[in-house]
């Protein structure tokens, strides 16, 4: 408990610090809790009143939960272990502190599960809560669930520290993290992906079901009765009255597993800390060689500017090239790009329905929006973090005869020119699946520019006024307080955009497919909306711009 | 060439730094003491517009660092107390950008960054990531990085810590010749040995306020007439800076 007080005590202090942002992050937390609880009990509702073969798709999920969960923990709780056990700066003060070896594993491994299992938790609990309620399940199943839980967390943890420890023997510290989060980025790229391929609409359909049903018990594999994964499940399902079994057993098997493996890992631990810790210390010193290529190119494409964004370009694209946190998020980048063009070239348009053709309509009013709120989710990632990367090599800057304004600018081009660029190829592609009329997508166009400005504006905004100057991983900073609040900001903005934009764009796409023409109103009012709109983001630009410079100003050094 | 003008900063009720008000002569080294809080890296932090001051203003050859921050910073070099650079940079790519920001062409940033390597013994490093250098390593690179573009002021947070012995030599020569260039060099220390052999002048600062202000000879009379008289063994007229930094001190606080 000693060892923990520094981090308990750190959680205390930031939520005495900042009491507010606590309080709105908890009623987020606990909006998308009661969401998620609403939308499992609907969804776990639908599949039980599927005759009898809805318990056993209902079964078969809550398996599938178990094992999704466990991978995801898996990787957490790696990438949490290099950090807690092997990188943290306090582990000097606690190995020159009369600790045993044991209680440091003892503490850290806590820290790790903790870290890692959270979200876990917190995306997780609505879920079993939601199989209590749909199944009717008496208090044993909610106490049972508690139970299984615990043992259930301590495994992935105790193998992540294994897996962890063992490649930090073979590998300095800084190259197994890059390879991880490379690692990381791949596989959530893929489950993007393949949840995506599963189709999840066919759902609405009875028919695909037959598909879901296929995927689960194509599924059965992974039910393998030497899984932890099949013991947590099978505790639960015979509690929910699902059907026979024997939860004791289970559990029993689920909990001396669990101990083996912490006894183990604390065994393993014990034995090479040092020699690990020690190899973790080391960077990679490369064998002589000259200037890097990269410096090269990049002083080659960056000659054409003027010299401070010139400067920051070379400068922000080499860390960025260089650290894995950066530029492994390109991975899941992609993945989204590819399921949103993928998701227009399966819609049902061509079927010459008058549903087909509504679709159509929907989907290209939408598409502006749409492709805004991509690549928000993508400015969130790369736009909002820029500050925060800055780090406490901020006094760089700052210290230089640099106006304070021009690195905003810089900033702001570095991220405006690519995100720009993509939405518009985004916009391109989609509506030409969608047969839009090249006048529209011209309109759209020419909305992407002030809007995509604005969000950039709005990231570098939000990105000042919540620093993170305490990490150097981009992934992190673009989950905080901050990052959430910047993309419900964006969103408003691109909702209020699309709002003001929808009627004359439905105008537009009625005009073409049955010319008729405008009445002066009419006219009147698109010049009215599209007006409002651009002095929306005009606002939104501006007055983010200004917060941010203000912001840079005061951010600590 | 430095000018402190009622120079102020509270935060809230703690006053940090409290009326400076005196002034660093060109080409001299001047050096600013005080214990661990009083005062001395919130007073350079204003100084390099870092911080805004409560009350008053720094003048660096005559330009206000708040009016005219940028003239102010281009005639400046800054070594801060903690050195943290871009991690992912090779040491020849910051210099290149630091140089860069402070106006050098490519290849004349290029050149005097090789050559600050050289001096700062790091060129067999050139091109290694600065992730991989020890705190020393970073240290000299930091003020390789605030020599780039041959300051006429040099503002130096503690700029001993964390050298080894012979970057800590290294660094007192280098001082010297810079000062004998004519390059004003304002530096906050603990190392009482390097105030004495290095400065000029030196201020000693405690709880925010100017407390000593003079030579080193001026300081020691100055401490002489405030104590009793020469302590047991320590003649008063040639006692060590560290007595007379510690004998000022003591009198302040009676």
């Amino acid at each position: 408990m000693t060892l923990l007080a520094p981090r308990l005590l750190a959680a205390r202090n930031a939520y005495r610090g900042h009491p507010r942002r606590m309080w709105v992050l908890g009623v987020l937390a606990g909006l998308f809790w009661v969401g998620s609880l609403v939308l499992f009990v609907k969804v776990l509702g639908y599949f039980q009143t599927i005759g009898e073969f809805g318990p056993l798709l209902t079964q078969r999920l809550l398996l599938l939960i178990f094992v999704s969960f466990f991978a995801v923990l898996l990787i957490s709780n790696t990438v949490t272990a290099l950090t807690t056990f092997y990188l943290a700066d306090d582990v000097n003060v606690l190995l020159a502190a009369p600790v045993s070896r044991r209680r440091l594993h003892r503490a850290r491994f806590v820290e790790t599960l903790v870290a890692s299992s959270w979200m876990v938790l917190l995306f997780g609990l609505p879920a079993f809560l939601a199989y209590g309620v749909v199944y009717e399940a008496g208090p044993v199943f909610y106490g049972a669930t508690v139970l299984v839980l615990l043992p259930y967390l301590v495994v992935p943890t105790a193998l992540g520290v294994l897996v962890t420890t063992g490649l930090v023997m073979v590998f300095p510290a800084r190259r197994t993290r890059d390879a991880m989060l490379v690692g990381v980025g791949l596989l959530v790229a893929a489950i993007v992906g393949v949840i995506r391929t599963l189709q999840p609409e066919q759902l609405a359909h009875p028919s695909g079901l037959a598909g879901l049903a296929g995927f689960l018990a194509g599924f059965e594999a992974t039910g393998s009765p030497y899984l932890p994964t099949t013991w947590a499940a099978e505790v639960l399902v015979p509690l929910l009255g699902g059907r026979d079994g024997d939860p004791l057993f289970h559990f029993a098997m689920l909990v001396s597993t669990a101990a083996m493996l912490y006894v183990v890992s604390a065994t393993v631990v014990e034995r090479v800390f040092l020699t690990a810790w020690s190899r973790a210390q080391t960077g990679r010193v490369r064998d002589g060689g000259g200037e890097r290529p990269l410096s090269r190119w990049l002083e080659r494409l960056a000659r054409p500017l003027p010299r401070i964004p010139a400067l920051l370009f070379q400068k922000d694209l080499t860390v960025f090239l260089r650290d894995a946190s950066q530029w492994s998020q390109l991975l899941l980048l992609f993945a989204l790009v590819g399921i949103y063009v993928y998701n227009f070239s399966v819609l049902p348009l061509e079927d010459g329905s008058p549903l087909g053709r509504a679709m159509r309509d929907i989907a290209t009013v939408l598409n502006l929006g749409l492709a805004a709120f991509v690549s928000t989710a993508i400015a969130v990632r790369f736009v909002y973090p820029m500050v925060s990367l800055e780090g406490r090599a901020w006094w760089i800057l700052r210290t230089a005869p640099v106006a304070l304004r021009r690195v905003w600018w810089s900033k702001f081009w570095i991220g405006y020119v690519p995100l720009v660029g993509f939405a518009a190829l985004l916009i391109a592609g989609t509506n030409g699946y969608l047969a839009v009329p090249p006048v529209l997508t011209a309109v759209f166009l020419a909305t992407l520019v002030p809007l995509m400005a604005a969000l950039v504006s709005l990231g570098l905004g939000f990105g000042a006024a919540y620093p993170r100057l305490d990490t150097q991983n981009a992934a992190q900073i673009a989950t905080g307080f901050g990052a959430i609040l910047y993309m419900v900001t964006s969103l408003t903005l691109i909702t209020l955009v699309m709002a003001l934009e929808a009627w004359p764009t439905w105008r537009l796409l009625r005009y073409y497919r049955a010319p008729e023409a405008f009445g002066t109103g009419e006219m009147a009012g698109f010049a009215a909306a599209y007006a409002a709109a651009f002095v929306a983001m005009v606002a939104a630009f501006v007055v983010a711009r200004r917060v941010g410079l203000r912001a840079l100003e005061r951010l600590p050094i | 060439m430095i000018r402190f003008a009622g120079l102020r900063k509270t935060y809230g009720p703690l006053v940090a730094v409290d009326d400076l008000d005196f002034e660093v002569e060109p080409g001299r080294v001047f050096g600013f003491l005080g214990r661990n809080g009083a005062g001395k890296t919130t007073t350079i932090r204003m100084m390099m517009g870092l911080l805004e001051p409560t009350a008053g203003t720094v003048t660096l050859d005559g330009h206000d660092i708040a009016r005219e921050p940028e003239a102010a910073k281009a005639i400046t070099g800054y070594l801060p107390d903690r050195p943290n650079l871009y991690d992912k940079l090779t040491s020849l790519e910051y210099l290149r950008f630091v140089g860069g920001l402070y106006g050098l062409g490519t290849h004349d940033a290029k050149a005097r960054g090789l050559s600050l390597l050289e001096e700062f013994r790091l060129a067999d490093r050139a091109h290694e990531l600065i992730e991989t250098f020890s705190h020393g390593m970073k240290q000299r690179l930091a003020l390789a990085g605030a020599l780039i573009h041959q300051p006429r002021v040099l503002v130096l947070d503690e700029p001993i810590v964390g050298l080894d012995p012979q970057g800590a030599v290294e660094l007192r020569r280098l001082l010297g010749r810079l000062a004998e260039a004519g390059v004003t060099i304002f530096m906050s220390t603990h190392s009482l040995p390097v105030a004495e052999e290095l400065c000029h002048r030196i201020a000693i600062i405690d709880r925010g306020a100017l407390v000593a202000l003079g030579t080193l000879a001026e300081l020691r009379a100055r401490a002489a007439g405030s104590t009793a008289g020469p302590r047991d063994g320590e003649p008063g007229v040639a006692a060590s800076l560290e007595r007379v930094f510690l004998d000022i001190l003591e009198a302040d606080a009676a």
